[in-house]
């Protein structure tokens, strides 16, 4: 039944299709990826050549000026070894949907596999939804359909998600200043598995935005899983720009382990701890951090960041602090960057059997992008305070070469090789054709 | 019983005189353009400010929060929660898939390999890393595996 929804909701889709011959606007963007790759883990060396081709459509003032069509899939057909699992050849339908949007009111609605993220949702849907804002600063949307669901679970018959659901989120807005929303989501009940623990989708919660002055912005959510009766996430951030072209941020957030990751069927069952008698209870942990950082904007192409978090948990406290700088020259023809971030992390995130977690990040990027060439170098180490699998480090270095053959059409090329605790060597290429046919529309989406 | 069946009756028809009241006014409120009239900067990240300082009108929040800061960048699933029609002004969904998306193999940061200036995850060994991060935060995991992408996760957790 899941999948006959899903096929129609689908094929309902792609009804769009034909009215593209009429299309006042269509834009293209196609990319063509040939991976070629060769990993040797000590004992057994495989070579991979995945052909992978991306391609996206959008058709936009159709009919009567206000239907548009957007699709987005990909493909894959291996040409030597299997590159990722049984299949030599897969794909996906990302989305695919209808839209009419209304010219009053910001009003839409839209018919086909889409995403939703609106309040504490976040979905994928084969389905409709539908999205007004209301005299007096009110607003609603709402969405109903069949789950787009994942690859299977190891051992089980599904991906732990259950066939149908429906959302929405009302919300009211003062002048420009105060946003509040409510939002839930229903999901249909979950499968029962075999080997895993997973349960039903359901959530309410609220959401916020307050900014009394342009120099102070508070936003954020709590979401409640009303399966557990309990508070599963708290989610908030501040902003303050005490003068132009600094923002400094605080973040905090919390999640009650099991509350948050009820409906994760791969997971979930991590936040249950066995009894003496045997039956798996909630442990009631939580998980929390919180953090801040500084941007500064020094001229109007380079911004250097500071940032600090702080995690707790059950298993430990961690930190991790580091900046970043990004800088862009020659209208911003030519850009580099940089950063080092150290996460302090005690045994109890380490990777078994080490006593540390603790790793140095380095990171040190550039690129050239002119009409007609571009180039880029990125390199990136990790280096662990205890050896991994007797690896000190894993590091990665790439090189990409690219030429626009024409201004919609562009070849490119990257290289990499890496040794990490995984590979003792890990050798990649990469051929990359891009045909973009709205690369230099002027007002257009990007 | 008659009292609430009047009461009922009384409710009933206030509601319909305000959603037909609602419906009237619902003609006055304005729409988001549906793209932006400029050309905006390839690989650049946008200040808002540069046009549209002190620009907020009716209930639409002030545009400079929507600077392209770095700040902006890291934090944007706030914004993007509450304000998606805001973004699909300038970006294509397609934008959003590059990152979020479902039942994909390639790592964004392979696919992307020749952009380093984006904001990809997972960049080098995150094979390794994964092991750490994913007990540090595994929240930060969820958001995007959790109820979506799961084809990585299935090939090893098994």
């Amino acid at each position: 039944m899941k999948r006959t929804l899903c096929r129609v909701f689908s094929a309902v889709s792609l009804l769009g299709l034909p009215a593209l011959a009429g299309a006042a606007e269509t834009s293209v963007d196609s990319t063509t990826i040939l991976r070629i790759e060769q990993r040797d883990n000590g004992s057994q060396k495989d070579t991979f050549l995945p052909a992978t081709e991306f391609l996206s459509l959008d058709a936009t003032r159709l009919a009567d000026g206000n239907l548009s069509f957007h699709f987005y899939g990909w493909g894959r057909v291996d040409l030597i070894d299997k590159s990722f699992n049984d299949d030599r050849a897969a794909g996906s339908l990302t989305y695919g949907y209808l839209k009419y949007r209304f010219k009053q009111a910001n009003a839409d609605i839209r018919l086909g596999r889409q995403f939703i993220h609106d309040g504490i949702n976040n979905e994928q849907v084969d389905g409709v939804s539908a999205h007004s804002d209301l005299p007096y600063g009110f607003g609603i949307s709402a969405f109903g359909g069949a789950n787009v669901h994942t690859a299977r679970i190891f051992g089980e018959n599904s991906d732990g998600k259950g066939d149908g659901i429906a959302g929405g989120r009302i919300n009211y807005r003062l002048g420009g200043m105060l946003e509040l929303g409510a939002s839930g989501v229903y999901e249909s009940k979950a499968p029962t598995l075999q080997q895993h623990t997973s349960g039903n989708h359901r959530l309410i919660g609220g959401d916020v935005w307050f900014s009394p002055h342009k120099v102070l912005e508070v936003m954020g959510h709590t979401t409640y899983n009303t399966e557990t009766s309990h508070v599963a996430e708290h989610s908030y951030l501040i902003n303050i720009k005490p003068v132009q072209h600094l923002v400094l941020t605080g973040e905090f957030n919390e999640q009650n382990d099991r509350s948050y990751q009820y409906s994760w069927a791969m997971f979930s069952g991590t936040a249950l701890h066995a009894t003496p008698n045997g039956p798996l209870v909630d442990a009631g942990d939580t998980s929390r951090n919180y953090g801040g950082r500084a941007s500064y904007q020094i001229a109007k192409l380079v911004e250097i960041s500071g940032d600090y978090k702080h995690y707790k948990r059950v298993a430990g406290n961690a930190n991790r602090y580091g900046g970043d700088l990004k800088m862009g020259f020659f209208d911003n023809m030519l850009r580099a960057g940089g950063s080092y971030h150290y996460l302090d992390a005690g045994p109890g995130f380490a990777i078994t059997p080490n006593p540390s977690g603790s790793y140095h990040e380095m990171r040190a990027w550039g690129m050239f992008d002119s009409k007609s060439f571009t180039g880029a170098v990125d390199f990136i180490d990790y280096l662990f305070k205890e050896r991994v699998f007797n690896e000190k480090q894993a590091w990665e270095v790439l090189g990409s070469l690219g030429y626009h053959l024409t201004p919609q059409l562009f070849l490119s090329g990257d290289v990499s090789y890496g040794r990490n605790p995984d590979f003792s060597e890990e050798t990649r290429g990469l051929v990359r054709l891009t045909y973009n046919t709205t690369f230099s529309t002027a007002g257009g989406k990007k | 019983m008659t009292t609430m069946k009047a009461l009922c009756a009384a409710l009933a028809l206030a509601a319909g005189a305000l959603t037909i009241a609602a419906c009237a006014q619902m003609k006055a409120l304005p729409s988001l353009p549906e793209s932006h009239p400029e050309a905006l900067a390839v690989g650049q990240q946008v200040d808002c400010s540069e046009c549209h300082e002190d620009q907020q009108k009716g209930t639409l929040k002030n545009i400079n929060a929507f600077s392209h800061s770095r700040a902006f960048v890291k934090n944007h699933r706030f914004y993007a929660a509450t304000d998606a029609r805001l973004c699909e002004t300038c970006h294509k969904v397609s934008f959003c898939a590059d990152c979020h998306t479902n039942q994909v193999e390639m790592k964004p940061s392979v696919k992307w390999g020749n952009r380093p200036d984006r904001e990809m995850p997972h960049r080098g060994d995150y094979l390794t890393m994964h092991k750490i991060e994913g007990k540090v935060d595994p929240a930060s995991c969820y958001r995007c595996h959790g109820r979506g992408n799961n084809e990585r996760c299935v090939a090893c957790h098994k």
